[in-house]
């Protein structure tokens, strides 16, 4: 190859290059376009925000400052702020319990541990299991836990335990697919190893596969138990429980102050886990 | 050809009539072919290895030596010919027959294979695996008799202070002597060891293989090892069999080894590799 040649394939602002962002740019436009997207309305507007968040100089009580700090419903809403995390807990205790085994069988070398045979028959077979967990983990996770949460509410009533029930399905199809991601990534030699002493497989699982990918799968958790605080904050919207009853409440009630503090509650809360979950991981190497 | 065919010496020539044959031979060949598809890497191999003894497989990449292990525990299958290994033809065996031959074959690996994340006791531990009863294995909750086999491996291999340590904490020799370890407590009557100096510095590779011929000797293992190293073979093999291009070329106690042979046996290929220059090579 001649050093023109291997200029025009490898100059930055060859066609091909040029192309790509031409056509990224045409998506982003039609994106702007079609959503109405508008940067003087943004600037027009903002004054109205200001003015809400003030609120109505001839109502009292109708802006969001200060925070009312009464140490009556301040009791409350730390209880339904207490009651959030424990929902956010036990709906991950609930997704990892769902989650850990069923993610072998959506990773195909662990699936190629559990079912070894070469024959149509077991390719068959893992491909038909592969398959099911993995419709299982896009169906719970591509439906958002509110819809979840309504459909919960429906069968067990108001309450935390279907804001429970609808995290820890979704979040369960969450991590399967990221707990496959980790497992599928394994190095392959300590199995090797292992399945020439003759083990069985879910001894082979247990030495050589779960050794490997605790910390990855602790993180993973972690990470979910946050996304599932934040996501438990809003559920209560639905009826089931947690501090979100009380945040759609006051804000359809225009207690703005109570909002404040109700969203200031959320922030410590949340920031408080992200510390902690932190520390964990990084015992946890 | 025909010049470094198998020696008829004492050590390893047993007549197929002798009674004791059953019970003395580890492992029988006769005119083994193995290979991928079309492409042969084995064309024929007769190879007779009595109960504990040390033999190198010596020869250049690409000569069969690691197909012919792989097919001694039944990781491949013949193609031709016949084979029987602790009086079973492995590539017959599969599923459950397949794990209880394994159990009696301990396999080290040229790069360790094992889970760095995991303490030493854990990785020796794997070998016990298929003793281990199923619940005890999930919580890795071993008897005070498997412990003291864990810790009697882990003696006779010379580590061990380090049974709490992760393996990731220990040196490239060390691993090998933990895997060594591992294969000890699986109480085998036949070692397979694919290359398993190769990613090791020369005086890590001598404690290995040390470390591997007492064990052999204490436990009555026999040892099928590949090297390709001349000088290490010569000093820890009680016997070494010469491969190139899927035959036999050298059949002999390490003493006969001489220019002639090695030089059919790395015909064809590069240089024969000679242990790394190091004075206490030429010393010992």
């Amino acid at each position: 190859m001649d050093r023109e040649q291997l200029r025009k394939r490898t100059h930055p602002l060859r066609p091909s290059n040029l192309g790509i962002a031409l056509g990224g740019l045409a998506v982003l436009a039609a994106c702007w376009q079609q959503t109405g997207m508008s940067v003087s309305d943004i600037l027009a507007g903002s004054g109205n925000m200001l003015e809400y968040v003030r609120g109505n100089p001839n109502i009292a009580d109708s802006g969001f400052f200060p925070p009312n700090l009464a140490p009556v419903p301040l009791g409350r809403y730390l209880m339904a702020m207490l009651e959030t995390v424990e929902m956010a807990l036990l709906a991950l205790v609930l997704s990892v319990l769902i989650a850990f085994p069923l993610s072998f069988f959506a990773s195909r070398n662990t699936l190629e541990i559990i079912f070894p045979g070469r024959s149509p028959f077991w390719r068959g077979l893992r491909s038909a299991i592969y398959g099911m967990v993995n419709l299982f983990a896009n169906m719970t996770r591509s439906i958002n836990e509110i819809i979840w949460a309504l459909l919960f509410v429906s069968a067990v009533g108001l309450g935390p335990m279907p804001g429970i029930l609808a995290l820890g399905l979704h979040t369960s199809g969450v991590l399967i697919k990221l707990f496959a991601e980790g497992i599928e990534g394994v190095s392959r030699e300590p199995i090797e190893a292992l399945a020439a002493t003759g083990a069985a497989s879910p001894k082979i699982i247990r030495y050589a596969v779960i050794p490997q990918i605790t910390p990855y799968l602790v993180s993973m958790s972690l990470y979910r138990l946050e996304s599932d605080l934040r996501s438990a904050t809003i559920l209560g919207f639905t009826g089931a429980g947690g501090v979100g009853m009380l945040l759609f409440d006051k804000l359809r009630s225009y207690e703005n102050r109570d909002v404040t503090t109700i969203l200031i509650l959320i922030v410590l809360t949340v920031a408080l886990i992200d510390r902690v979950s932190a520390w964990i991981r990084s015992r946890a190497s | 050809m025909g010049m470094f065919l198998p020696m008829e010496t004492a050590i390893h020539h047993m007549p197929r009539e002798a009674p004791a044959r059953e019970s003395n031979l580890v492992l029988s060949a006769k005119g083994l072919v193995l290979g991928y598809g079309k492409r042969d890497v084995v064309r024929g191999i007769d190879l007779e290895v009595p109960r504990g003894q040390f033999l190198v497989v010596l020869g250049p990449s690409g000569s069969g030596k690691t197909s012919l292990l792989m097919s001694l525990n039944g990781s491949i299958p013949v193609k031709g010919g016949r084979l029987e290994v602790l009086e079973q033809n492995p590539s017959v065996l599969v599923g459950r027959s397949l794990e209880v031959f394994r159990r009696r074959i301990g396999f080290i690996f040229q790069s360790f294979h094992l889970v760095g994340r995991l303490a030493v006791l854990h990785n020796v531990a794997s070998g016990l695996l298929p003793r281990i009863p199923l619940p005890m294995a999930m919580l890795r909750w071993y008897s005070r008799e498997q412990y003291d086999r864990i810790l009697e491996a882990l003696r006779v291999v010379g580590l061990e202070d380090r049974v709490l340590d992760r393996c990731d904490r220990l040196s490239g020799g060390q691993k090998q002597r933990i895997a060594i370890a591992r294969a000890i407590v699986q109480d085998p009557s036949l070692i397979l060891a694919d290359e398993p100096i190769s990613a090791l510095d020369h005086r890590s590779a001598r404690g290995v293989m040390e470390t591997l011929r007492n064990a052999a000797r204490e436990f009555g293992i026999t040892v099928v090892c590949n090297l390709h190293h001349i000088d290490t073979a010569r000093d820890y093999a009680d016997r070494i069999v010469g491969l190139n291009d899927g035959r036999i070329v050298f059949d002999g106690p390490p003493s006969i080894l001489d220019e002639t042979a090695i030089a059919a046996i790395y015909r064809g290929s590069r240089e024969p590799e000679q242990s790394p220059s190091d004075p206490e090579s030429s010393a010992a």
